[in-house]
């Protein structure tokens, strides 16, 4: 049972009538029986939410800070429904809308659209849809809540994208495509063509040339087709937030464009997202299928408040892994985690992939490090300075076992490890 | 695809019916327990009062001889007619010359004075006076010809004593001091007790206590036990007058306007829909371990650990500057990075490997210095 403001004003105006007109009992009497009866027959005359049938279609997913659409189809077998109609969300689906006036005559069916921009990544369920029914008179109405299922998903926002053409033209110029031909990008034989004055002699096929009766070239490429697994930690050391955003949603970040980077340069990339358990696992996803599964498998991880199992994810990446590979690892420099957990078990991945170690570091440290006000900003710089020295023993200890570490702010995360990956490319070391 | 959520008015009825209906007999019962029980006066000296100066026992006592008790607070009850039946008035209250006179003229055939002030002494016992002397609680001999105090032989008695007119039969004193009076004023009888307290349920066995209480309060088949309040409350008083200024009619506006704005909070106040909840993620700083670190330094005073974690940043600066091999001996480094500075090696030897502050501002002072010197190496 609702009432609206007529109810209130009719109300109002039986004070006035008391006050002017019947100043007893039964003018208190009156007004509240002629306010009860108004309100019932309208009650009673009100099309009923309950009988209300509903549908959902549209967007099933969105990037975070995109806008989606979601449609609700409302047929409606009973008397007409004049009045108000909200579809509640949680929170941080990000509905735009006020709730929506709705007028459906018997017998007819109305298409309303709520438009959602997800504040949090994840999937976001609808919760209810709330009809309240006023009846023909305006005064009291009755409201009914409907379970409407529908899931929207909030993918990870890939901003780092922007990052992906100038490392698609590095990587080009590597393949081969370009005009520039030197030896050193790669160790994986191409063609033999014909010298041309510029090239590096280093690369002539003295063999070939032999042969030939001409000087013939060689050319070389960087390996194709080699693996790459992208692993994010989702533990408590990504739980963090640095900057605006915990430190699991930078690594996703740089994880999408290093994924991106590598599949367009040949290489299958699979994702392993990992704490105490296995939360998200793609395997050797299709070239064109990579980015898609990739952002849903990491839509709905969060960082866990526990403890990275190292263990798990050596022996899963063994598993998956025959030839000699890239291992990513994206995770957090602390100190007693990593060389607690990680050092001791790491020793088979090392032996036979190339480990990459990603880290995303806090900008509040430099400031915190910088810092020269009172006691407090000394002793605070102190203790940056220690965590910093702590971060750089590990990576050199890190660095010793064979580790390459890239440890960047937020911003650099993305980018620098694209950056890795392609001069470890240029490099052949894959 | 959608599902209704909630209950429909027939099933909110039948869900909604067994706890409408015990909670309903609940409040019944409550209110039915709360208006049989309700003492109709309450405490010292009360006939309803089973505390220890409460007179329960004496009430149940009289009413075992057949003596109906009535107790009230109220004067009205006091200042009826009430011929052939005793009126005691307990101890306490304060009522004004009007208020005994109005008593005074009420037709009762006995009245009972429990330690009376002045002012009920002028109106109902005239001749009666208070001696400003007290007795000292102890058991007495009636000591007088009063068959009521005879038989009930000795009593413990305390409190006031009072003078008697002549014609009076004072008992349980000294014929000048006394506790116990009686007096006929016109036809009523008048007792003056100054002793009350002989009479509350805590002393009521002792001695003839009990004996004199019935002999004194039984002599009528009705008994109305008015135990005076504190403020005088006949209706021509000032108390209630404001109530009776207001007009009528207000009363009624006032009560449509309570209608009214409760439909307005009904209005107001329903919501569409609850409100969504929804599990949030924890959000910590990553930084928050570092500055908690910085202030428990501050707390214990860690000048030391704090000082060494500068100057091995700041010699981590000066070896990337100045290409000094790691494991470089600490006065390799002092040199080197005096004959770039062209500072006093000695000094730097103090900055850079000294013994720990002692003070803050020593520490701040180090600091600096530091800062200062990493400045130097970056931009010679």
């Amino acid at each position: 049972m609702v009432l609206t403001g007529r109810a209130g004003i009719l109300a109002a105006a039986g004070v006035v009538f008391v006050a002017l007109v019947m100043p007893s009992w039964a003018g208190v009497g009156v007004v509240v029986a002629a306010v009860l009866v108004v309100c019932l027959v309208d009650i009673l005359l009100a099309g009923s939410p309950r009988r209300l049938q509903f549908s959902r279609e549209g967007d099933n997913a969105v990037r975070l800070g995109e806008q989606a659409a979601v449609n609700l189809l409302i047929t409606n077998p009973g008397r007409r429904v004049r009045g108000l109609l909200r579809d509640a969300w949680p929170p941080s689906a990000g509905v735009l809308d006020p709730p929506h006036k709705l007028d459906l005559p018997s017998g007819e069916r109305r298409r309303l659209t709520t438009h959602l921009v997800p504040t949090r990544r994840g999937d976001r369920h609808a919760y209810r849809v709330t009809v309240r029914s006023i009846g023909p008179l305006g005064f009291a109405g009755r409201q009914g809540s409907h379970q409407v299922a529908w899931t929207l998903r909030a993918l990870p926002p890939f901003k780092s994208r922007k990052h992906l053409p100038s490392r698609l033209a590095r990587l080009r110029e590597l393949d081969g495509r370009t005009a520039l031909l030197v030896r050193g990008q790669g160790t994986e034989f191409d063609s033999l063509r014909d010298y041309v004055p510029g090239d590096d002699v280093r690369s002539i096929d003295w063999r070939a040339t032999a042969r030939r009766g001409n000087v013939v070239l060689r050319t070389w490429r960087p390996e194709r087709d080699r693996q790459v697994v992208i692993v994010i930690d989702s533990g408590r050391l990504s739980a963090g937030r640095v900057g605006d955003a915990p430190r699991l949603d930078h690594a996703m970040d740089a994880a999408l464009l290093l994924a991106a980077l590598a599949t367009r340069a040949g290489d299958r990339v699979s994702l392993l997202a990992c704490d105490s358990a296995v939360r998200a696992d793609v395997r050797r996803p299709a070239p064109e299928d990579v980015l898609p599964s990739f952002v849903n498998a990491l839509a709905n991880v969060e960082a866990e408040l526990v403890q990275t199992d190292f263990r798990i994810v050596v022996s899963q990446v063994l598993e998956r892994l025959g030839q000699r590979s890239l291992v990513v690892l994206l995770t957090g420099l602390d100190p007693a985690v990593i060389e607690e957990s990680l050092l001791p078990v790491i020793g088979p991945l090392l032996r036979r992939h190339v480990v990459l170690l990603a880290s995303v570091a806090d900008p509040r440290l430099t400031e915190l490090e910088a810092a020269r006000g009172d006691l407090l900003d000394v002793y605070g710089a102190a203790s940056a300075a220690r965590t910093r020295l702590d971060r750089d023993r590990l990576t050199a200890t890190l660095t010793r076992a064979g580790v390459t570490v890239v440890d960047e702010p937020p911003e650099h995360i993305a980018p620098a490890l694209a950056d890795t990956y392609l001069s470890l490319k240029k490099a052949g070391r894959l | 695809m959608s599902t209704p959520v909630g209950r429909s008015v027939g099933e909110s009825w039948r869900a909604l019916r067994t706890p409408l209906l015990v909670t309903g007999l609940i409040v019944l019962a409550a209110i039915v327990v709360l208006i049989a029980t309700t003492a109709r006066t309450s405490g010292q000296f009360s006939p309803d009062s089973t505390e220890s100066t409460g007179a329960r026992a004496l009430a149940a006592l009289l009413e075992d001889h057949n003596v109906d008790v009535h107790g009230t607070e109220s004067l009205n009850d006091a200042v009826q007619a009430g011929g052939g039946s005793t009126l005691l008035i307990g101890p306490g209250g304060s009522l004004d010359d009007g208020d005994w006179r109005r008593i005074a003229d009420a037709q009762w055939s006995h009245v009972i004075l429990m330690r009376p002030g002045s002012r009920a002494l002028d109106a109902l016992a005239p001749g009666v006076r208070p001696t400003g002397n007290s007795l000292a609680v102890r058991s007495r001999e009636p000591g007088c010809e009063l068959p009521a105090a005879v038989k009930a032989g000795t009593v413990t008695v305390n409190g006031p004593t009072y003078s008697a007119p002549e014609g009076a039969t004072t008992c349980y004193g000294d014929g000048i001091n006394n506790t116990v009076i009686r007096l006929q004023v016109g036809d009523r009888l008048v007792d003056v007790i100054g002793t009350p307290s002989s009479f509350i349920n805590d002393r009521l066995a002792e001695d003839g206590n009990a004996a004199l209480a019935l002999n004194l309060l039984g002599t009528h088949q009705d008994l109305t036990w008015y135990l005076p309040q504190w403020e005088s409350d006949y209706p021509d008083s000032d108390g209630e007058s404001s109530a009776q200024l207001i007009p009528p009619d207000v009363r009624y506006i006032a009560w449509a306007l309570a209608f009214a704005v409760l439909v307005v909070a009904i209005w107001r106040g329903r919501r569409l829909g609850p409100v969504v909840a929804e599990r949030l993620p924890v959000i910590v700083h990553a930084a928050e371990t570092t500055e908690g670190r910085a202030r428990l330094y501050r707390r214990s005073r860690a000048r030391d650990r704090a000082a060494s974690a500068l100057r091995e940043s700041a010699l981590g600066q000066l070896h990337e500057a100045h290409g000094i091999p790691r494991r470089a001996d600490p006065s390799a480094v002092v040199a080197t990075v005096a004959a770039r500075t062209g500072r006093d090696p000695a000094m730097l030897y103090e900055l850079l490997y000294g013994l720990p502050p002692l003070t803050d501002a020593a520490l701040m002072s180090l600091s600096q210095e530091l800062d200062v010197l990493t400045q130097e190496v970056r931009h010679p």
